[in-house]
């Protein structure tokens, strides 16, 4: 029973790390159709704003404010710079944006200096729930990226920001006639999604070994995230995370995690030969 | 014969020549550096293949070249039979097709195109160098493989030992400079003008009878079966093979080969090849980590400046001189 729960709880902070880095991912690449390869990235921005808070005296929590305003600011300079002049080229996107990527992975590691840096979770110890006792940061984690999730979606169906986003989504020409500031829309929407990226690299630093390159694990599986669930609906990316994080958190126990992320990557591609429009058939936008 | 088919000719007879007279000029160092970057031109002829003629980036093509190493490896430090090089390098290019025609058929025939087969084989690459360091007992974990033993064919008669320079320069170079031909001869025929109107349209195309998940796949095959045969190469040479091989930057800088050479001209990749190792080897010895701080700003400024390679510079002086002698 407790092993059960265990795994089950293993498999629910992954899919919540999956859930963050992959909403910011699905703004930009599911609903604005662009291809940035630097998102993994403000996710290595996020943790590494924890880290320097927490290395001059800062706590974890200013820590995650500032991951969450260094997500956004990286975000709407790249926009603002590159990709805002590249929407009608893709592939000159990918290039752009890897080379952003690769600039910032060597500006941190000549900033920050080799080597993996230490970042200490506000709250030690376990929680005790009946059957076993789990990592109470853990659980913490879990609450905050739902209570995020919520606040998206709460967002983009009912404010009127949410409104501009989706209209401008659906037909921009037609978002201008109306009067809407595309251009702003389309920054905002992608700074936006940085900072969410920034605020989960910043959750996720007490777990992970902060590099310059962690980054592209992340990027890799938020993708796949996006894809598998199907780009541009806010379901579709819970199911493609619910299916990456349990596929691979259920696997990393059997076998070899490169292994596990082998199988994880063949059955991604199998699903996505077997639903070419996402899990849920893309139907709910 | 067109006139882009002829400067092709051109250009193309004019490296031959300037590859085949080198060896009168260079000592074995130099031969072997020149036969190194041969190996890579060939490598980003293979990504050119298929991007310059299907418009849909792979960026895990470092995968099938580390493929192809760790194979030829393998087949040459457990093998021990006559022509097990031959075996080798049929088994590298064999095992580089295979898993390219597995991600390629659920990926083409699902409908996947464009950025999405860019992320999946971003993927495919990272976990491609994950295996090859936590898989040791057969890739030698973090460290590789080393003392590979060089190419050797002997059938009696013909005796032919490719652990010297010279022989293996020649080699790589009719290698290279055949599979270069043939794939040129195919993109300019009727195979090149099928997948151009499947890049165009795909609907179309499909219209017209073509089937183009087919196409598409048998051309990404045979694109990553070169890029096998290339690690393979470079394996045998190098007596060693590592991680790095198959890893993301090996797959970022075959990119940078192909976009600065020129994408879609196959020779272009082989000189952006040559230009850019060199390039590298200069700015490595002022500092090593400068190197992915330069590949990354050459990215941006080739996206911006340059997105018809550098080769496109002479196509714009002549655009230029035109318009300036138009002017009255």
């Amino acid at each position: 029973m407790d092993f059960l729960l265990t795994t089950f709880l293993n498999a629910m902070t992954l899919i919540s790390i999956l859930l963050l880095v992959g909403l910011g991912l699905a703004i930009s690449f599911g609903l604005m159709n662009v291809t940035n390869l630097a998102h993994g990235d403000f996710v290595t921005v996020g943790a590494f704003a924890v880290y320097f808070v927490q290395s001059i005296g800062g706590s974890f929590w200013l820590g995650l404010a500032a991951a969450t305003v260094a997500g956004a600011a990286v975000g709407f300079i790249l926009e603002f710079a590159i990709i805002r002049h590249l929407y009608s080229r893709p592939v000159s996107t990918v290039l752009a944006t890897w080379g952003v990527s690769l600039i910032l992975q060597q500006v941190l590691e000549l900033t920050f200096g080799l080597g993996a840096k230490p970042v200490t979770p506000p709250v030690d110890g376990t929680f005790d729930l009946i059957f076993t006792a789990y990592p109470a940061y853990r659980l913490i984690l879990i609450a905050i990226a739902l209570m995020i999730l919520l606040a998206v979606v709460l967002l983009i169906r009912k404010t009127s920001f949410g409104l501009d986003i989706r209209t401008v989504i659906q037909n921009r020409e037609m978002a201008e006639g109306v009067g809407i500031n595309t251009r702003r829309t389309y920054a905002i929407a992608f700074s936006f999604g940085a900072a969410i990226a920034g605020l989960a690299g910043g959750l996720i630093a007490p777990l992970a070994i902060v590099l310059p390159q962690m980054g592209v694990n992340y990027l890799a599986n938020a993708f796949f995230v996006v894809i598998v669930g199907g780009a541009g609906s806010i379901g579709g990316l819970v199911a493609g995370s619910v299916f990456v994080g349990g596929f691979t958190s259920v696997l990393d126990y059997q076998i070899s995690p490169s292994l596990a992320q082998a199988v994880v990557l063949l059955a991604a591609i199998v699903a996505v030969r077997l639903r070419p429009n996402g899990l849920l058939n893309g139907v709910s936008r | 014969m067109i006139a882009r088919d002829r400067n092709w000719l051109l250009v193309f007879f004019v490296c031959v020549a300037l590859v085949a007279i080198y060896p009168f000029f260079a000592d074995g160092y130099r031969l072997t550096v020149i036969r190194d970057a041969l190996i890579f031109g060939l490598f980003a002829a293979s990504l050119d293949f298929f991007w310059g003629r299907t418009g849909i980036l792979c960026f895990g093509h470092a995968a099938f070249f580390g493929i192809g190493g760790y194979v030829m490896a393998r087949v040459m430090l457990d093998v021990a039979i006559p022509f097990a090089g031959l075996l080798g390098l049929v088994g590298a290019v064999v095992g580089a097709a295979f898993v390219a025609g597995i991600i390629g058929y659920f990926l083409f025939f699902g409908g996947i195109r464009g950025s999405y087969f860019t992320i999946v084989t971003l993927a495919m690459c990272v976990i491609c160098q994950q295996a090859a360091i936590s898989w040791s007992s057969v890739t030698g974990g973090d460290s590789g493989l080393i003392g590979i033993p060089p190419l050797e064919f002997d059938s009696g008669r013909l005796h032919l030992d490719l652990g010297q320079d010279l022989p293996s320069y020649i080699f790589v170079a009719g290698v290279v400079t055949l599979i270069v031909f043939v794939l040129w001869s195919i993109s300019r025929g009727r195979w090149g003008t099928v997948l151009v109107a499947i890049q165009d349209n795909e609907v179309r195309a499909a219209a017209l009878g073509h089937n183009a998940p087919l196409r598409l796949l048998a051309t990404f095959v045979l694109s990553a079966a070169i890029a096998g045969l290339a690690g393979a190469l470079y394996v045998c040479m190098a007596g060693l093979v590592a991680p790095d091989l198959a890893g993301l930057l090996l797959s970022t800088e075959v990119i940078v080969w192909v976009a600065v050479g020129g994408r879609g001209t196959l020779l272009g990749p082989v000189l952006g090849a040559f230009f850019i190792l060199r390039a590298q080897q200069v700015i490595s010895s002022l500092n090593p980590s400068l190197w992915p701080l330069v590949l990354g700003c050459v990215f941006v400024v080739i996206v911006f400046l340059l997105p018809d390679g550098i080769l496109s510079i002479f196509a714009r002086l002549k655009a230029l001189l035109r318009a300036g002698s138009k002017a009255p």
